[in-house]
C-alpha cells in the first residue's frame, strides 16, 4: 500500500480568495480574535505574518480583511477537497483540520505509473487554485510527517521514504510533548535515532504507546484506515470577506459554484430538478431560493439564467454574507436526443423544458396551469388546472362521448341580466353532489343573448337564471 | 434592383398599389375554406401577430381556432393561452380533439410580466400557437411583440377590443369579429399584409353548441316570460 498525503497549509484562505472577490489583503484569525494564523501573499508582502497580534497587524495594513477561523466551516471546507480527490482516488480518509490521505498504491495501474498520479493530483491543486503539499509514504503516518514538513517527492522506494523520515528532526515528527523532551534527554535529535532503538527497550522504558506509534510509521504495525464515503447530496458554499449588497455580485460565486454541480452531475451520470439557494445575512433571517426547473437539468449555464431571473424579480433583503448551494435531489440521466448528426433539428424536449423553467423562474409555479377534464357532473368541477408536467396522459374517454359544453366557463354563475334572444337546446338536469355537501340542481339551456353572444345559462332550484358559460 | 429591395418585395412588405402579388410569407390554414380564400388561400400568418378585435365573448371567436389548435396541439405544438378572461374549458377542448397536454394557461400579474412571457413564448421553437387577452397595449408594445413574432415562427392572436379597429398596429392581420345570423360569425378584414383589406366573409359557427340549421331556432319555448326571476 501507498499513501498519498495532502497538506493543505492555509485552506481557508484558498476558499474565501476563490469566491472571487477582490480584497487585496486578507488573514484568518484564531476564533477568539486575537492572533493571525494565515495570512495571504499579499499580506505577507505587506509585513503580516502568521502568529502576529491582529493589532499589530491592523496598524500595519489598515484595509487588511479580516475572517476568523470557524471549526465547522473547516471541516466543510475540507469535506469539499474530499469530494473532488474521490473523482481520482477511491479510499480517502479525511484527517481534520487540514489534511488529507489518499490509498494511491491502486491507482499506478490506471494511471500509468505513480509520477502520472502525482501530476494528475498536482494539476488539479493548480486548477483549484488550492496550495497543497502532496507527501507520499508506505503508511498513512509517514506519508503526513514527510507532506507536513514539506519533504514530498515522487518515489516509492521504502527505503528513500524511511531515509527522509529518519533525517527529520525530533520536533518535527509529532511526538507529545513529554515523549519528546524525554527521547532528546536520551541524546536522540533525529527520528531515525528513533527507528534503530530496540523495541522492547522502548516500549519499557517509554511506552507501549509511543512503540505503537513508532511503528505506524514505520509500517510494522497496521494501522488501519476508514474510508471516507462521499455524501448523497452536493453541498457548497461560498463565503465572503465583504458584505455582498447587490444580486449581480452573487452571480461570479455562483457560476463557480455551479459549474463544479455540473461537473459533480457529470460524474454521478446523474441530473437535478430542483436547488436550494441559501443567502445568509448577518441580521437577519437568512433567504432561502428554491430554483426548480420544469425537467431534469445538469448544465450550469442553465441554472445560472434561472437564478438571475429569479433575482431579477426578488432583489436582496439584507446583505449577503454567504451562500450556501444544496442538491439533494438527483435524477437519473436520460440519453439526450440532442442535435441530430448535422445539427439542423432542434432537441424540442429540451427548449420545452428551458422554456417552462424561465416561465416558472419569473411568474412563480402557480402561474402555469395544464387543463385537464375531471370525472365529475357538476361543470364547475368537471375540469382541473394541474402544474405543468411533460407526461403524455392518455385521455380516458373517447371525445365523443363527452358532453356539449362551452369552450369558456365562467369562475363563478353570473346573474343573467337580459331577456335572452332566442332559445336553443334544454333543458339538461345536473344534479349531484350531495355526497359532498356541494350540492348542484340545475337546469342548463343555450341561448343567444341580445348582442349575439351564445350563453350557457341555467336555471338554479332557487328559480334564480345565471349564465355559466360562453360559446366562445 | 437590388437583394434587399427584391426580398421587400417578395416578402410582401411593401405594398403595391398596382400589382397584387401572391405572398411566400409562412402561414397555417385557418381550417375554414371562406375564410382561407379571402386570406389569399393561405390562412393564419406565421413569424407574425394577428389580431381579433370583439366586443364580448361567446361568439365563436375561439370556435374560430379551433381546427389550427387542434391541428396544431397533435402535432406536438404547445398552445399557450395568455391571460384568458374566463376559464378555457377542459372538457369541451377534449371533445374537440385538443391534445390537453400541450395546452398551458399563463396567468401574469402585470404588464411587465405579461410582454416578457409573451415575448418568450413567441422565441421558443416549441410553440405552435399563442392565444392572447393583453388588454391595453401601446403600440410600441406591440411592436416589441411583433419583434420577437418575427424571431420565431408560430401564430400568435391577440384578443382585442372592437373598438381598437380604428387605430393602426403594426399586426400583419386584424380580423374584426361580429355576431353573424344564425349564430355565424362575420369578420371583416381590417388589415393584412400585401394586400387589401375590406374583404369579408361569414362562417357558420353553429356547430359549436351542437346545434344545425334543421333545428327551428326556437325548439324550446323558454320558461322565461311565464316565470319572473
Amino acid at each position: 500500500m501507498l499513501w498519498l498525503y495532502l497538506h493543505f497549509p492555509h485552506l481557508l484562505l484558498d476558499h474565501i480568495r476563490r469566491s472571487g472577490e477582490n480584497v487585496a489583503a486578507l488573514v484568518i484569525v484564531e476564533g477568539s480574535g486575537q492572533r493571525v494564523i494565515q495570512a495571504c501573499p499579499a499580506a505577507r508582502d505587506l509585513g503580516v505574518g502568521a502568529g502576529m497580534r491582529l493589532k499589530t497587524a491592523v496598524s500595519l495594513v489598515p484595509e487588511l480583511g479580516i475572517v476568523r477561523a470557524d471549526q465547522q466551516q473547516e471541516a466543510r471546507i475540507l469535506e469539499d477537497q474530499a469530494r473532488w480527490l474521490y473523482r481520482y482516488a477511491a479510499h480517502i480518509v479525511l484527517v481534520p483540520p487540514n489534511g488529507l490521505l489518499a490509498e494511491i498504491g491502486s491507482l499506478q495501474r490506471l494511471y500509468g505509473g505513480l509520477s502520472a498520479v502525482w501530476q494528475t493530483v498536482e494539476e488539479v491543486l493548480h486548477e483549484r487554485q488550492l496550495t497543497a503539499w502532496p507527501g507520499i509514504g508506505h503508511t498513512p503516518l509517514a506519508a503526513r510527517l514527510i507532506a507536513r514538513n514539506g519533504k514530498g517527492e515522487c518515489s516509492s522506494d521504502k527505503g528513500c521514504i524511511l531515509q527522509t523520515l529518519g533525517q527529520m528532526p525530533l520536533l518535527a515528527a509529532e511526538f507529545d510533548e513529554r515523549t519528546c523532551t524525554r527521547l532528546q534527554r536520551l541524546g536522540l535529535n533525529t527520528l531515525g535515532e528513533v527507528f534503530s532503538l530496540p523495541p522492547a527497550e522502548m516500549a519499557r522504558r517509554l511506552s507501549p504507546e509511543t512503540l505503537a506509534y513508532i511503528q505506524k510509521i514505520q509500517g510494522s504495525r497496521p494501522d488501519p484506515q476508514a474510508p471516507w464515503q462521499p455524501p448523497h447530496y452536493f453541498r457548497q458554499q461560498a463565503d465572503f470577506v465583504q458584505d455582498i449588497e447587490q444580486s449581480q455580485g452573487l452571480l461570479f460565486p455562483l457560476q463557480r459554484i455551479l459549474s463544479e454541480l455540473e461537473k459533480d452531475l457529470c460524474w454521478r451520470q446523474q441530473d437535478t430538478d430542483c436547488l436550494l439557494l441559501v443567502l445568509r445575512h448577518r441580521h437577519a433571517e437568512p433567504t432561502r431560493l428554491r430554483i426548480r426547473t420544469s425537467g431534469p437539468e445538469h448544465r450550469a449555464e442553465a441554472f445560472l439564467n434561472l437564478i438571475s431571473l429569479r433575482f431579477e424579480h426578488q432583489p436582496l433583503q439584507a446583505p449577503v454574507v454567504s451562500l450556501r448551494l444544496t442538491v439533494k435531489r438527483f435524477l437519473g440521466r436520460e440519453a439526450s436526443g440532442g442535435q441530430d448528426l448535422l445539427g439542423e433539428s432542434q432537441d424540442l424536449n429540451e427548449a420545452w423544458h428551458t422554456l417552462m423553467s424561465r416561465l416558472q423562474a419569473r411568474l412563480g409555479e402557480n402561474a402555469l396551469k395544464q387543463l385537464a377534464p375531471q370525472a365529475d357532473h357538476r361543470p364547475e368541477r368537471a375540469w382541473s388546472a394541474s402544474e405543468v408536467q411533460r407526461t403524455s396522459r392518455v385521455m380516458k374517454t373517447k371525445a365523443s362521448q363527452l358532453p356539449q359544453r362551452p369552450l369558456w366557463l365562467l369562475r363563478g354563475p353570473q346573474p343573467l341580466t337580459e331577456i335572452p334572444q332566442a332559445w336553443f337546446t334544454g333543458p339538461e338536469r345536473i344534479s349531484g353532489g350531495w355526497w359532498d355537501g356541494q350540492r348542484v340542481h340545475r337546469d342548463y339551456y343555450i341561448a343567444q343573448l341580445n348582442n349575439g353572444q351564445l350563453a350557457w345559462v341555467f336555471r338554479d332550484v332557487r328559480e334564480g337564471w345565471f349564465v355559466h358559460g360562453w360559446f366562445g | 434592383m437590388s437583394e434587399l429591395l427584391n426580398t421587400l418585395m417578395q416578402d410582401a412588405r411593401v405594398w403595391q398599389g398596382h400589382k397584387h402579388n401572391k405572398t411566400t410569407q409562412p402561414a397555417e390554414l385557418t381550417g375554414y375554406q371562406a375564410l382561407d380564400n379571402q386570406l389569399g388561400g393561405i390562412g393564419w400568418p406565421r413569424g407574425a401577430l394577428s389580431e381579433c378585435l370583439l366586443d364580448a365573448p361567446g361568439i365563436g371567436e375561439l370556435t374560430l381556432l379551433m381546427p389550427l389548435m387542434q391541428r396544431l396541439s397533435q402535432a406536438g405544438k404547445t398552445v399557450f393561452w395568455l391571460n384568458p378572461p374566463h376559464t378555457p374549458y377542459a372538457p369541451a377542448l377534449a371533445r374537440g380533439d385538443i391534445n390537453l397536454n400541450q395546452v398551458i394557461m399563463i396567468h401574469t400579474e402585470d404588464k411587465g410580466d405579461f410582454l416578457w412571457t409573451l415575448e418568450n413564448c413567441l422565441r421558443s421553437p416549441v410553440t405552435g400557437l399563442v392565444m392572447a387577452w393583453p388588454g391595453k397595449l401601446a403600440t410600441r408594445e406591440i411592436r416589441r411583440l411583433q419583434l420577437a413574432a418575427e424571431a420565431g415562427s408560430n401564430v400568435c392572436v391577440l384578443f382585442r377590443e372592437r373598438h381598437y379597429a380604428g387605430q393602426n398596429s403594426p399586426a400583419a392581420l386584424r380580423l374584426e369579429l361580429e355576431p353573424g345570423d344564425q349564430q355565424g360569425l362575420k369578420i371583416n378584414i381590417v388589415k393584412r399584409r400585401g394586400s387589401w383589406p375590406g374583404q369579408g366573409c361569414s362562417l357558420a359557427m353553429v356547430h359549436r353548441a351542437g346545434l344545425f340549421h334543421r333545428e327551428a331556432p326556437r325548439v324550446v319555448q323558454g320558461p322565461w316570460p311565464a316565470s319572473t326571476r
